[in-house]
């Protein structure tokens, strides 16, 4: 027994700014992704795509792709639905997509036959030599041609099993509207007569994700067990997926992740997984994909939306009504479309006090490349036309439109439109915070000549994901480390990091002697999914119970020590005080005498559900639609160059309601990698379609951010309005940042150069054609 | 597929492999060749790679310029004492293609050979008066730069011809020069126009070379009558205007490109001019 005083050590809990756990090894190359596993031995594969949008396959000719020296097998759609039949046909809400095309091609660039081959070389080689006839059938481009009903994507929608509340749209037919979802609180219409009201037509082009590690599967059979190394966000839902598809008890499928090299929700759901597992079950061999850059822009994007809406106030400025029709355009395939339809649909108005409102959304299928989850969840689109709507009517009503909005913000404990109360959500401390920065009611410079200046600002928010499922187990060391058992996917976001500091701040812990296990079914608890920002608060809270058990326990075992009463007993860094006698029992005393050994390890389980309130069937609203949250602002000073229509961003300030922040540097990173992302989807990022056809699917035409592009100044600002039930008061931050960039934007390029424009991007040309249609000076 | 890589060690060696070899391509740097391999549509039947004939990287200094020999990297000609010295212009215009790692790879003769209607060293080489060098198994020949882009990416390098050197006159004392690059996107993307420009004031001349703004590179030389920047800056832009023959693209319409060119005709107009001041 040993008597020390705690001496403080570098703090590494709740609120540290701990640096990112293998930062160094991602920096060096060091760090092993999914795709850096040795493949000696195993079978590579290669994709035949289809070349129509939209047709029926006549037939199938494998025989040259069979014939070529190195090609162990050619795998056509039909040939894996004789095996599997129907359970080949996969998704999150819908079961409507399979692995390889069966009968019939629904985008250019679908999967339609699959080559197993000694080498990847031999594999694409042998992927062109394979030929398809097709029978075409009437394309649909685009939401307008979707809604024509002239033709159809799907002959029958197919829901899957996991949303009970999809179960009535089963077996319908002659659609193309995958979803919808409406909302309806009092009368719009007549309270729109009076006052001033402003209405637009809003377009969000299809982007794409473009994380720098391409998604890659691996997939064997070991002792009648299918054991898959994936790129996925979603472990847990991966493996029911496959499960599901090869009709295996859950035992037998094992799913294992490395860290991430970035995401955005690209590597979410049915990705290569189902050919990867189909393959290597029917096969029985070690298979292996890894897209190229070109096929990952086929594998999923953001929906492209289009949004008709309209807002009106009362002579006094208070908002009276909004209405919304939001058209997301889901693709060939509806993924999460639908979750995103109703998710992003029940805020389309955005976070104000509206008390006649009026929403309908919908996932409408097209012929292109399937759309899924991207960093914000179909917020984006909607907030691109709330925040608009909003600015427009306070610039029409003459008024400040930062002050305008601040009357008409929701509050905490005020009960949004859609029906949920507000907690934890402090617009008005974003938006105050983000204008102050750039110096919102400071004197402008409007610049003269060619260039203009302008100020804008937006809001943003979101609900997360709820109800939804996370679980932690923590393994206590007798040495006095620990290891953390969760599914949560390190893809960037920093959970690898944040997670310990939630441990060591409940356990007295330093956080660098607390490893987090990398994903691995076999090991680590069903989590949901690692998307929508919802690791923070959900597996954050299952992380803080199971340290808190754990402390609960070393203090039991302290106690029998002492004598019986835990009382007097606390837990310190240096092990549990008695208080009363000032005597220090070590962790690693603790657990050695009780075990008996050295090296013994004990183990506490935590599980953290939320639950919600579906949406009323006949008015949409919810009393608890979500868990919590997300709330944000964003205020910019850009210069347009009024020659070229190009606009320059001098100073951009971003908000992000946390809660509290667990790591402030990570909150800071993620909000500026948002605003950074956003302001590319603000000016120039943008995937163009051409009759079905991908235009600018590389890296050599798709446009990001470079570091040339980003603004003069950058101001990420922490907002910490506490949530009851959050882990110390936390929430996520992964989209918040995102949500309000492109309205922001749009809003100081109408003050600069007086121009309103509804389509994004802002790209210069749009830009400078917009000023030459209004008749604006050059 | 890739072409079978054939690596002579010396210029007499490469002139026969190009000579007797099918389909021939010479590999330079790579930048673009990996692209178009990647993406399958490289038709060479062979390469043949220049990295191991020696003397094929210098910078000689000449009485009339430079001599810089065709595998000597952008970043060399972007960062070299001698270019900055003798052709501030080129050196100004090589370190704004692509980025660093580009740069660092890529070759002087294979940006040219390569043809394409987007690059930058072209604008400066045009309107600083550069000739290419083509060796063969046939002897050596000149080509004035201003007549070696023929066509969409075709040159006047004959098939069995390498290029050997390119030869930039440096520019004659008081003479001021720019480049202006301009995207319609990204700003680390291709150039949407780019100009180069050279006032030289002895005879009162006003070389332009223009990128991106037509299929081929263009050059356009107007006369200069001393009224001033603003008369040159109309004179430049009216004997630019009928130059612009722009490709639309997802970059933008060709109506959007010829205002760019415009504006950044003018913008290097300005600049030049502000320099010789």
């Amino acid at each position: 027994m040993t008597q020390t005083t705690p001496e403080p050590g570098v703090d590494t809990g709740v609120g540290s700014r701990r640096s990112r756990v293998g930062a160094a090894g991602k920096v060096r190359g060091q760090l092993r992704h999914v795709a850096d596993r040795p493949h000696g031995g195993c079978a590579h594969v290669a994709v035949h795509r289809s070349t129509r949008p939209h047709a029926r396959i006549t037939s199938v000719d494998v025989s040259e792709a069979a014939a070529l020296d190195g090609v162990e097998a050619v795998v056509t759609g039909a040939a894996l639905y004789k095996v599997l039949g129907d359970r080949m046909f996969t998704g999150p809400a819908f079961s409507d997509q399979p692995p390889l095309a069966v009968d019939r091609v629904r985008y250019v660039g679908e999967p339609v036959v699959a080559v197993l081959a000694r080498d990847v070389a031999t594999a694409r080689e042998a992927a062109e030599l394979v030929y398809v006839e097709y029978e075409d059938l009437e394309p649909i481009y685009d939401v307008a041609d979707a809604l024509a009903e002239r033709a159809f994507v799907h002959d029958a929608l197919r829901p899957s099993v996991v949303f009970g509340d999809l179960r009535h749209l089963s077996g319908k037919t002659e659609t193309n509207i995958a979803y919808e979802y409406n909302l309806k609180l009092g009368d719009p219409e007549s309270a729109a007569t009076q006052g001033t009201s402003v209405g637009f037509e809003f377009w969000a082009p299809p982007v794409h994700h473009v994380a720098i590690e391409l998604p890659a599967t691996i997939g064997w059979v070991d002792a009648d067990r299918l054991e898959l190394y994936s790129t996925t966000q979603t472990p847990s839902y991966v493996r029911q997926s496959v499960a599901d598809m090869l009709g295996l008890p859950l035992s037998h499928v094992r799913i294992r992740v490395a860290p991430l090299g970035g995401s955005f929700g690209a590597k979410m759901y049915d990705r290569l997984e189902p050919l990867i597992a189909a393959l290597a079950w029917l096969y029985r061999r070690e298979v292996r994909m890894v897209a190229s850059r070109e096929e990952a822009f086929l594998l999923t994007t953001r929906h492209g939306a289009g949004v008709i809406s309209s807002m009106s106030a009362d002579a006094d400025g208070n908002l009276t009504s909004a209405t919304a029709d939001v058209r997301y355009d889901t693709g060939a395939y509806a993924d999460v479309g639908p979750r995103i339809t109703a998710k992003s649909g029940m805020i389309a108005a955005g976070p104000y006090k509206i008390p006649n409102v009026a929403i309908r959304s919908r996932c409408i299928y097209t012929n292109k490349p399937s759309a899924g989850p991207f960093r914000g969840f179909g917020v984006p689109q909607v907030t691109w036309s709330h925040e608009t709507l909003i600015d427009e009517l306070a610039r029409a009503r003459g008024e400040d439109p930062a002050a305008f909005r601040r009357r008409n913000l929701l509050r905490e404990g005020d009960e949004s439109y859609m029906g949920t109360v507000m907690h934890s959500a402090d617009f008005v401390g974003c938006l105050d915070a983000v204008t102050e920065a750039i110096g919102w009611d400071t004197p402008l410079d409007r610049g003269s000549g060619r260039w203009r200046r302008g100020r804008g600002v937006a809001v943003g928010i979101k609900a997360v994901l709820t109800p939804t499922v996370a679980n932690a187990v923590l393994q206590l060391n007798q040495d006095g480390s620990a290891t953390l058992m969760i599914s949560t996917v390190d893809m960037g976001q920093g959970s690898d990091t944040i997670m310990p500091q939630i441990v060591a701040e409940v356990l007295s812990m330093d956080a660098e002697r607390i490893r987090v296990v990398a994903v691995d079914t076999d090991v680590t608890p069903y989590d949901t999914i690692t998307a929508g920002s919802r690791s923070t608060y959900h597996t954050g809270n299952a992380v803080r119970g199971v340290a808190e058990r754990m402390r609960e326990r070393l203090l039991d075992l302290a106690a029998k020590r002492a004598g019986g009463s835990s009382k007097d007993l606390k837990l310190t860094a240096d092990g549990v005080l008695n208080t009363a006698s000032g005597e220090v029992y070590r962790v690693s005393e603790l657990i050695h005498e009780h075990f008996g050994a050295r090296g013994a390890t004990m183990t506490e389980e935590f599980n953290y559900t939320t639950s919600w309130q579906p949406y009323d069937k006949e008015t949409g609203r919810s009393a608890k639609a979500t868990e919590h949250w997300f709330a944000g602002a964003v205020a910019v000073q850009l210069l347009v160059d009024r020659w070229t229509g190009r606009a320059r961003v001098e100073h951009l300030a971003v908000a992000g309601d946390v809660g509290r922040a667990i790591n402030p540097a990570l909150v800071e990173q993620q909000l500026a990698g948002s605003a950074i992302m956003g302001l590319g989807h603000a000016l120039f990022d943008e995937l163009v379609f051409d009759q079905g056809q991908m235009l600018n699917g590389t890296l050599l035409d798709y446009q990001l951010p470079s570091v040339k592009d980003l603004p003069g100044k950058l101001t990420p600002i922490i907002i910490e309005s506490p949530h009851a039930s959050g882990p110390f008061g936390a929430k996520g931050v992964g989209e918040t940042g995102i949500i309000p960039i492109a309205p922001a934007v749009a809003n100081a390029v109408r003050d600069a150069v007086g121009v309103r424009i509804t389509r994004l991007p802002l790209s210069p040309e749009r830009v400078l054609q917009a000023m030459d249609e209004a008749g604006v000076e050059k | 597929m890739k072409p079978p890589l054939h690596q002579p060690t010396s210029v007499a060696e490469a002139c026969e492999l190009l000579d007797t070899l099918e389909e021939t391509m010479v590999y330079g740097g790579g930048t673009a060749i990996q692209i178009l391999i990647k993406q399958g549509v490289l038709f060479a039947g062979n390469l043949v790679d220049l990295s191991r004939v020696p003397g094929l990287a210098e910078i000689e200094e000449t009485a009339e310029g430079l001599r810089v020999g065709p595998m000597t990297t952008l970043r060399r000609m972007e960062t070299s004492e001698v270019v900055r010295r003798r052709v501030p212009l080129a050196a100004q215009t090589y370190g704004h293609v692509a980025n660093p790692r580009v740069r660092n790879t890529a070759s002087v003769g294979g940006n040219i050979a390569h043809g394409d209607y987007r690059l930058d060293p072209p604008t400066a080489l045009l309107v600083l008066g550069a000739r290419v060098e083509l060796t063969s198994v046939r002897g050596t020949r000149a080509v004035p730069i201003r007549d070696f882009f023929v066509d969409f990416q075709v040159t006047a390098v004959e098939p069995g011809e390498l290029i050997t050197a390119l030869h930039i006159p440096a520019a004659p004392a008081g003479n001021s020069s720019t480049f202006v690059k301009m995207s319609s996107l990204g700003e680390n993307d291709w150039p949407a126009a780019s100009v180069a420009a050279q006032v030289d004031v002895e005879r009162r001349t006003l070389r332009l070379g223009l990128g991106a703004l037509a299929h081929v590179p263009r050059y356009v030389e107007v006369p200069l009558d001393g009224r001033g920047v603003d008369a040159a800056v109309a004179a430049a832009t009216a004997a630019v205007e009928p130059e612009l023959d722009p490709i639309p693209d997802v970059r933008g319409s060709a109506d959007y490109k010829r205002k760019l060119g415009l504006v950044a005709t003018e913008d290097a107009v300005r600049r030049a001019w502000e320099e010789a001041r």
